[in-house]
């Protein structure tokens, strides 16, 4: 590893992504966080999993969060989608205080959570039935959603005959459909494998390029958080609260081969440095389960 | 040796499946084996047959206790009653002048010949008093116009035959028990063969019992086999009908509100430990003779499983779906009609088929408060003669009735609820055509609807 040591701060903006940035800042708050805190009663006694969390998310932003287990990022989008209600502290979307789940804050589940009784279709056309749109409209409305995650062919599927990634596609398409004006997507590729999940980041950018949202996507993995925001808000565990929020200096647009560029590798080490702070791990010797000879070729 | 040393290899792997031929054979296997085993028990003299069942009888002098054709008894009674048949007989032929018999007394003799007669279709099962049919039947075995086989008379009992022929030959042709001569007539010799005790009737004779019974026109005022049948059906039914009508909905709504869970499981739960038929009287009572109570009592026996059943079932749907559904704008009403129901629709439906099953039970004690009715006292009434032949059919068709329902259902799973993945194309394209006047009609009043 000897090459990250002559990387650049990950604090370095090339003048572009900086102008960028400034840009962003100009737009109007699309979702302003304030000093939100969450407990839970348990019966070991009172547990805080968000303590005193602040942010803003501007208009048209990709934003990612990050951290470790247990620091409260599923906490933090169930908060935010309005299924649970904050301890205190407030969530405002464009100006508007949250008060409970609705179809103006879209989300999207780590367990795709589709309906398995309708096709993707009908799937799709849930949000703006609900709405009370027709049944024509709504199903011309879900045909372009569908057209947009690449699922036409299998508008008449039930989410049982899909696979991992299609229904992730599916789900996606159900909350767009719903127009929403934030996005939160809570580990929506965990479940997927390596090659699906690299497929789908790219998908999900294109997505983000063509529609009119801002999207905030929990995850714990860095090479996701920083190939697809932003910005990245990195959470420290117990209770969570902000540790750093960070500009990623990684030019847009964004594609695979950007994964080893120095900016990228810059800003990636550095959160990996934050999440798991280094001389912390690796340090215990393995116990040796077995006496066997040292061999040269395997340390 | 090779093909056939692969047939026996492969049957036992753990926890594998066996291949659709397999699997099919060791089905039909499952219900021929005990069929097997009945007809070895049956059919199979050295096996078990600890009794002679009488297939000609006879009464004795100076003992009560009658046994007729059909009976039952032990090898040593058996053994006792032929020698004391012959000894009467000897008797007989020994005294002179003959003694002096009733004329009703040598009816009953002429009668020994009914059992044999009846089953040869010689007479029909109903007419088993039908003297002057009987009394042919005596002349036709005489004079060897008809030769019984099943069962076929010993000689001896030929014999019998025809020196009693030789005394009744001269009576008029058309029969009277008037015309009955008033010397005693010989007595036929018991014959009988080893068999299995009453309560294990051969399937054969099950077979018979069963198809007799059902073809067989009752007499006036008594209901057939098939209004029994219906009779049985309908109480099961309606009982189960009105437990689904009261159950699935309260069942659902102690699933998905708190609110009403606490209100009603508790007593609910409390309730089912009362067994449903120590209501009986007290349902009698109230609702008087007749179906009602019988009704009530499928009721009472299901609802409260029903309501337990349901409200767990409707609780295991992923909470995950319904917070999806809120995200989406969904309002509670809506979550309760677009997710909550759809989503257990399923569940609920095998949930219902189980409980169907034991709704069964439940009918069987039903048939028996207030005025016996149905298949149920059918079986009461001949198992108390200890018919266990004519009891065995209707046991079994209930069984049948059951099993059967229970297996179209569960093919129905798969039609109603395609996304469950055991549905076929064929049976989708089935349900497509059934809804197909639901959906014009639905597109109609869509289109009503928008204003363009």
């Amino acid at each position: 590893m000897a090459a990250a040591l002559q990387l650049p701060s990950y604090l370095d903006q090339s003048p572009e992504v900086a102008a960028r940035f400034q840009r962003l800042r100009e737009r109007p708050v699309a979702l302003e966080v304030s000093g939100l805190t969450k407990t839970f009663e348990t019966t070991r006694g009172t547990v805080t999993a968000l303590s005193d969390v602040s942010f803003s998310v501007h208009k048209r932003e990709f934003m990612c969060v990050i951290g470790p287990s247990g620091c409260g990022k599923s906490t933090l989008a169930r908060v935010l989608a309005g299924l649970e209600a904050p301890t205190s502290g407030d969530v405002r979307v464009y100006g508007q205080p949250v008060s409970g789940p609705g179809p103006d804050r879209g989300m999207v589940f780590q367990s795709y959570t589709l309906f398995p009784w309708q096709t993707v279709k009908q799937n799709v056309m849930f949000g703006p039935l609900m709405a009370g749109a027709s049944r024509n409209s709504a199903e011309s409305e879900a045909r372009q959603w569908i057209e947009l995650v690449g699922l036409t062919k299998f508008e008449n599927a039930y989410p049982q005959q899909l696979s991992g990634g299609m229904k992730q596609r599916v789900a996606i398409a159900r909350a767009l459909a719903n127009q929403p004006r934030v996005l939160f997507m809570d580990e929506p590729f965990g479940a997927l494998d390596a090659q699906t999940r690299c497929q789908m980041q790219s998908h999900l950018l294109d997505i983000w390029k063509n529609v009119d949202i801002t999207i905030v996507f929990i995850t714990h993995d860095l090479d996701e958080a920083v190939f697809l925001s932003d910005r990245i808000l990195v959470l420290d565990p117990h209770p969570g609260r902000v540790r750093e929020m960070i500009e990623v200096p990684v030019p847009r647009p964004r594609h695979n081969d950007q994964l080893f560029e120095p900016s990228f590798m810059a800003v990636r080490k550095h959160i990996d440095n934050l999440i798991h702070p280094p001389g912390q791990d690796h340090q215990k010797e393995s116990p040796v389960l077995r006496l066997v000879a040292r061999d040269p070729d395997v340390v | 040796m090779r093909p056939l040393a692969s047939l026996f290899k492969g049957w036992f792997l753990i926890r594998r499946d066996l291949s659709s031929s397999r699997r099919l054979f060791l089905t039909a296997v499952s219900f021929i084996l005990p069929l097997a085993l009945w007809c070895f028990v049956s059919y199979v003299d050295w096996i078990w047959h600890p009794d002679i069942k009488l297939q000609l009888s006879s009464e004795r002098e100076g003992n009560s206790t009658v046994f007729t054709a059909g009976d039952h008894i032990s090898p040593g009674y058996y053994q006792e009653m032929v020698v004391a048949t012959r000894a009467e007989n000897t008797r007989l032929l020994a005294s002179t002048p003959p003694p002096k018999s009733s004329k009703r007394a040598n009816q009953k003799l002429l009668r020994q010949l009914a059992p044999v007669a009846i089953s040869h279709d010689w007479l029909p099962y109903t007419e088993a008093q039908n003297d002057a049919v009987i009394y042919h039947l005596w002349r036709d075995i005489a004079t060897g116009t008809k030769v019984p086989t099943d069962p076929a008379l010993t000689p001896e009992n030929l014999d019998i035959v025809k020196q009693n022929w030789a005394q009744l030959a001269p009576l008029a042709a058309d029969f009277s028990l008037a015309s009955l001569p008033e010397t005693p007539l010989l007595k036929l010799i018991p014959q009988g063969l080893p068999a299995n005790p009453v309560y294990l009737p051969a399937p054969h004779e099950v077979w018979r019992s069963g198809w007799r019974d059902f073809k067989a026109t009752p007499p006036e005022g008594e209901l057939s086999m098939t209004q029994r049948y219906q009779h049985s059906l309908r109480v099961i039914l309606l009982g189960f009908f009105w437990a689904c009508v009261i159950g699935v909905p309260i069942g659902i709504l102690c699933g998905v509100f708190d609110f009403f869970s606490k209100l009603f499981e508790p007593f609910v739960d409390f309730f089912r430990y009362m067994p449903a038929p120590t209501f009986s009287t007290l349902l009698v009572a109230v609702l008087l003779a007749g179906d009602a109570p019988k009704i009530a009592l499928v009721f009472i026996g299901t609802v409260f499983q029903m309501i337990l059943v349901v409200s767990k079932t409707t609780r295991l749907l992923d909470p995950s779906l319904l917070e999806a559904a809120q995200t989406l704008g969904a309002s509670p009403r809506q979550m309760l009609t677009r997710v909550v129901i759809p989503g257990i629709l399923p569940n609920l439906y095998n949930d219902l088929r189980i409980l169907l099953g034991w709704a069964w039970t439940w009918l069987v004690i039903a048939e028996l408060i207030g005025v016996k009715s149905g298949l149920t006292e059918f079986i009461e009434t001949q198992g108390r003669f200890r018919n266990f032949d004519r009891v065995f059919p209707v046991i079994i068709l209930i069984g049948v009735t059951g099993f059967v329902t229970d297996q179209i259902l569960s093919w129905l799973h798969g039609i109603i609820f395609p996304w469950t993945g055991r549905g076929n194309p064929i049976a989708q394209a089935f349900l497509r055509f059934l809804f197909w006047p639901f959906r014009q009609l639905s597109k109609l009043s869509d289109r009503a609807g928008t204003p363009t």
